[in-house]
């Protein structure tokens, strides 16, 4: 059985405009028409789109692939697209949608306080998905500062908030982090 | 873990409206996040519905006989709950994973059943929540303390009550500290005298009697001397003890929880890391013990000193008519303790930075110098060395700024620090023009000044002291507090066993969520060897470790000659069983020491018989000291299979009527696993023998097999029997024979 499963294995394709027809699933979801090389058609009720860069290259090398499911177990990748921005537009929206709904990461204007107690800090702020609090253990591991100057901040719980360049936040919330950068 | 939360007043006026008024709830499960926006919702399941609440207000019926496949999908930084609406996939709610991923998983369990039309025995999870259920605030790490709702009463009061029969010790230091201290105060008193009477007497001889003047002139610095002499007798006094009561603490802490951890069942042990149990047992300890035997009397010692010098200065200024003296020192007392702390964030902060660098630093030499092959193997040495120095430049760069900036700070603030000496000696000296005032009069206030603000500087340290205490100690008390859940009934049986074993309708789980073991029976004759097989995960370690009696099943019983398990004493039990694991731990100290394990007093002769049995005889014989080599962590390094079969000796030493294989051969290579099925197939006679074994053929000589699949039992039968059912069992023998088939051929 497990032998068989190693042979059936899917080959992952290249995705392009030509080969792939993105839709909206009756459920409000993604789904995938996708037309092989020697003409079939193969149909997806929902695929789930990842991103292979996330942090750097958001929009290039997304993954596609089946859901995970408790009856076939780890879905299997069908393709991957190269350049989103190759897609039309209705695609490129669709897509979007689901990579926001995956990739959930509030930007935070404003840190209203921070105070560290027992060990951990703990954060009152605005972020673009409104106010907010959270609780951030182990600062030193938590606070993920990249060239560019965006910081990516992790709480207890692994949700995770960005700041897209600390030099611009305000005075006063830049003051509250500028240990931990 | 809490599955059913409450609802509040809009959230229910808007399910009732839905109709939703009449139904019962059975689980209802808060979501933080719709869209792109956070928000306040619940997810509230009936037996025929499943409403979305979001922000006080209904935005989703489902109905549950249209739903199928409940699942949850982990996101980046957040999870999603899924299913299938008439086949279709869709979207429930998406949630923060860290406080509800668990939560979900069960609730999508319950759904399935739900949908499948059952609404009862439906999952609860008795998994430990990770928030404090009062303020909602996390607990410290791998406990259930939350720092805020502590019971700082009950602390103290339990450690007040742990320091029985030592209290006069910890005392001890308490009241020599505040003796020294109050010395400190009187040394400037005889100065005084010293200064006014003698040194700035204006006419030092005019005295009657010029004898009496030397006498008291001798007394007043033999005085002075002795005070200092006193106080640093008494010092060393103070340090003994704390040395002394110190290491008794720390004895007599350690030992309680060590004994504690001990006599703990196994599933509570295993709940915590070897890490963190090792953490509580020497850090926490430590830091309990330093609070109690050291900051503990400084602290005292320190309030004792500022509020004795506090009335002496008072009364001192007020006797002479001039308050303002005494005002001086408190004047400055605001600006010390914001220059302390606003100094102490700058410091911080560059602190911090400099230790990052210079953690940066260490990462990249450890990484880099552990890698060196791979370094080397790709060319990259130059792009190593950039990457080093470029980190040790930012590094001491750093630590020059640090430098530059303390070496400016550190004046400035002792400074401050004595700014109300120098606002005293200004007006002492003015009162002293007077003539109001003796020079000695001002030295020993300026003395006083000095005492006073020497306990400001720590101040500051104060509270984060208490607070890592008030931890460390509450997560010793919450091991201390710990009840064994496998515990002896009141009057335990010591029976003898004669190796019969009955599993009685047992259902198992460590989270009652996930039952491991379904309603699972068996009866076992004295003397049969029995074989457990199934895929990795079914429960046959489980089982194994109900049998031993490591963890209470939740439903059924296991009975040994017909008598429960839970009546017979844990120490008699266990004492007839042997057991060898997979994984062989191997005590520091003698192969023979590690043979008689589990029978302290065995003789040679019964050493030798159990690893001539175990087939361990020959190799250790040819080891440099025989019986005698020391093996474990720092000894002699024996080989996995020499291992298993010292193993397998030490179980079979004390003759037990029960045997448990758990995977015993599963980690050696053909040959050694002969030697050592020789062993076994020696060692099974007249005995109760439990064999689970990934390798089928270590099974051929099992009277029956067991074969359990998904926590059920599958099948159970010999050999020859379960060939012939061509069910799990033979599908495992076939895809095995298959793939020593394969490897064979490969070889050739």
């Amino acid at each position: 059985m497990q032998e068989q499963a190693l042979f059936d294995k899917r080959i992952s394709i290249a995705l392009t405009p030509e080969n792939a027809q993105f839709s909206l699933s009756a459920g409000g979801l993604l789904s995938l028409t996708l037309t092989k090389q020697d003409g079939t058609v193969e149909e997806f009720e929902r695929v789930i789109p990842v991103r292979a860069f996330p942090i750097t290259d958001p929009d290039l090398y997304i993954c596609i692939r089946e859901p995970d499911s408790r009856k076939k177990g780890k879905g299997e990748e069908i393709g991957m697209i190269e350049r989103l921005a190759d897609f039309d537009e209705q695609a490129q929206i669709l897509i979007g949608q689901e990579l926001d709904r995956r990739y959930f990461t509030p930007e935070i204007k404003k840190i209203h306080s921070l105070h560290e107690k027992f060990g951990y800090l703990y954060f009152d702020v605005t972020t673009d998905a409104g106010r907010s609090e959270f609780i951030m253990a182990n600062p030193t591991g938590s606070f993920r500062t990249l060239e560019d100057g965006r910081v990516f901040m992790y709480d207890i719980d692994g949700n995770c908030f960005c700041v897209p360049d600390a030099a611009r936040l305000d005075k006063a919330s830049l003051k509250k982090i500028e240990i931990y950068l | 873990m809490k599955l059913l939360y409450d609802l509040g007043q809009a959230e229910r006026a808007a399910l009732d409206a839905a109709g939703g008024k009449d139904e019962e709830i059975l689980y209802c499960i808060p979501f933080e996040y719709e869209g792109d926006r956070m928000v306040q919702g619940f997810m509230v399941l009936t037996a025929s519905h499943l409403y979305k609440l979001c922000n006080g207000a209904l935005t989703n019926v489902w109905e549950m006989r249209r739903m199928s496949e409940f699942s949850v999908e982990l996101l980046y930084g957040c999870g999603a709950f899924m299913a299938k609406l008439d086949g279709d996939s869709v979207q429930l709610c998406r949630f923060s994973n860290g406080t509800c991923a668990t939560r979900y998983t069960i609730l999508a369990h319950a759904c399935d059943m739900v949908a499948a039309g059952r609404t009862t025995n439906l999952p609860t999870s008795d998994e430990p929540e990770r928030y404090c259920p009062k303020c909602g605030r996390p607990f410290i790490r791998n406990t259930h303390i939350c720092p805020f709702c502590q019971d700082k009463k009950k602390i103290y009061t339990t450690l007040w009550r742990m320091t029985k029969g030592m209290r006069l010790w910890i005392m001890a230091p308490l009241l020599t500290a505040a003796i020294a201290l109050c010395l400190t105060f009187i040394a400037p008193f005889f100065q005084e005298i010293l200064i006014n009477d003698y040194i700035l007497a204006e006419n030092p001889l005019s005295m009657d009697n010029w004898q009496d003047w030397i006498l008291m002139f001798l007394l007043v610095s033999g005085a002075i001397v002795s005070i200092d002499v006193l106080h640093r007798v008494l010092n060393i006094v103070q340090s003994r003890i704390s040395a002394v009561t110190g290491a008794r603490f720390t004895r007599m802490l350690r030992t309680l929880l060590f004994e504690k951890i001990q006599m703990l069942s196994m599933s509570s042990v295993q709940k915590k890391s070897t890490g963190d149990l090792m953490g509580r047992i020497n850090n926490d300890v430590n830091v309990v013990q330093n609070f109690v035997v050291h900051l503990l009397p400084t602290y005292f010692a320190q309030f004792v000193s500022f509020i004795v010098g506090f009335i002496l200065i008072v009364t001192m200024s007020f006797s002479m008519g001039v308050p303002m003296l005494a005002l001086y020192i408190f004047l400055p007392l605001p600006i010390v303790v914001f220059a302390i702390w606003k100094f102490r964030d700058k410091m911080k902060l560059r602190n911090r930075r400099a230790w990052m660098l210079g953690r940066r630093t260490n990462l990249t030499l450890q990484d880099t110098l552990s890698g060196i092959r791979v370094v080397k193997t790709y060319g990259r040495e130059q792009s190593a060395i950039d990457t080093f120095a470029d980190c040790t430049e930012k590094q001491s760069r750093q630590n020059l700024s640090n430098a530059r900036l303390f070496d400016l700070v550190f004046p400035v603030l002792g400074f401050i620090m004595r700014l109300g000496s120098y606002l005293i000696l200004w007006h002492g000296n003015l009162l002293l023009f007077h003539g109001t005032m003796g020079v000695g009069t001002l030295n020993r206030f300026n003395a006083y000044t000095n005492i006073i603000y020497a306990p400001l500087m720590q101040i500051t340290t104060i509270p984060r002291n208490i607070s890592e205490f008030m931890t460390s100690f509450g997560k010793i008390m919450e091991i201390m507090e710990e009840e064994p859940e496998i515990a002896d009934v009141n009057m335990p049986q010591h029976v003898t066993l004669s190796g019969a074993v009955s599993v009685k309708n047992v259902t198992f789980g460590y989270e009652s969520a996930t039952p491991v073991l379904k309603n699972v029976s068996l009866d076992v004759k004295p003397g049969e060897m029995i074989g457990i097989v199934g895929h990795s995960g079914c429960g046959k370690s489980t089982l194994i470790n109900l049998i031993m009696r490591l963890y209470d099943p939740a439903e059924g019983c296991i009975e040994f000659d017909g008598i429960n398990a839970k009546e017979i004493g844990q120490a008699s039990l266990r004492s007839q069983m042997g057991v060898v694991l997979q994984e062989t731990h191997l005590f520091s100290g003698t192969v023979r020491d590690n043979i008689r394990y589990a029978k302290p007093h065995a003789t040679n002769a019964e050493v030798i018989a159990a690893a001539r049995a175990a087939n361990a005889h020959d190799f250790i014989m040819s080891l440099p000291q025989g019986y005698n080599t020391v093996v474990g962590e720092k000894g002699y390094s024996l080989s996995g299979g020499e291992r298993q079969r010292v193993a397998i000796a030490r179980a079979l030493i004390h003759n037990p009527k029960i045997l448990i294989l758990d995977e015993a051969t599963a980690a050696l290579d053909t040959e050694t696993e002969k030697l050592i099925q020789d062993a076994i197939d020696g060692m099974t006679e007249n005995r109760t023998v439990f064999a689970i074994a990934h390798r089928l053929s270590t099974l051929r000589n099992a009277d029956r097999l067991l074969v359990l699949d998904h926590g059920e039992v599958a099948e159970c039968g010999t050999h020859a029997e379960l060939l012939e059912q061509k069910g799990i069992y033979y599908k495992l023998v076939m895809a095995q024979a298959r793939a020593a088939l394969e490897k064979t051929g490969g070889m050739m």
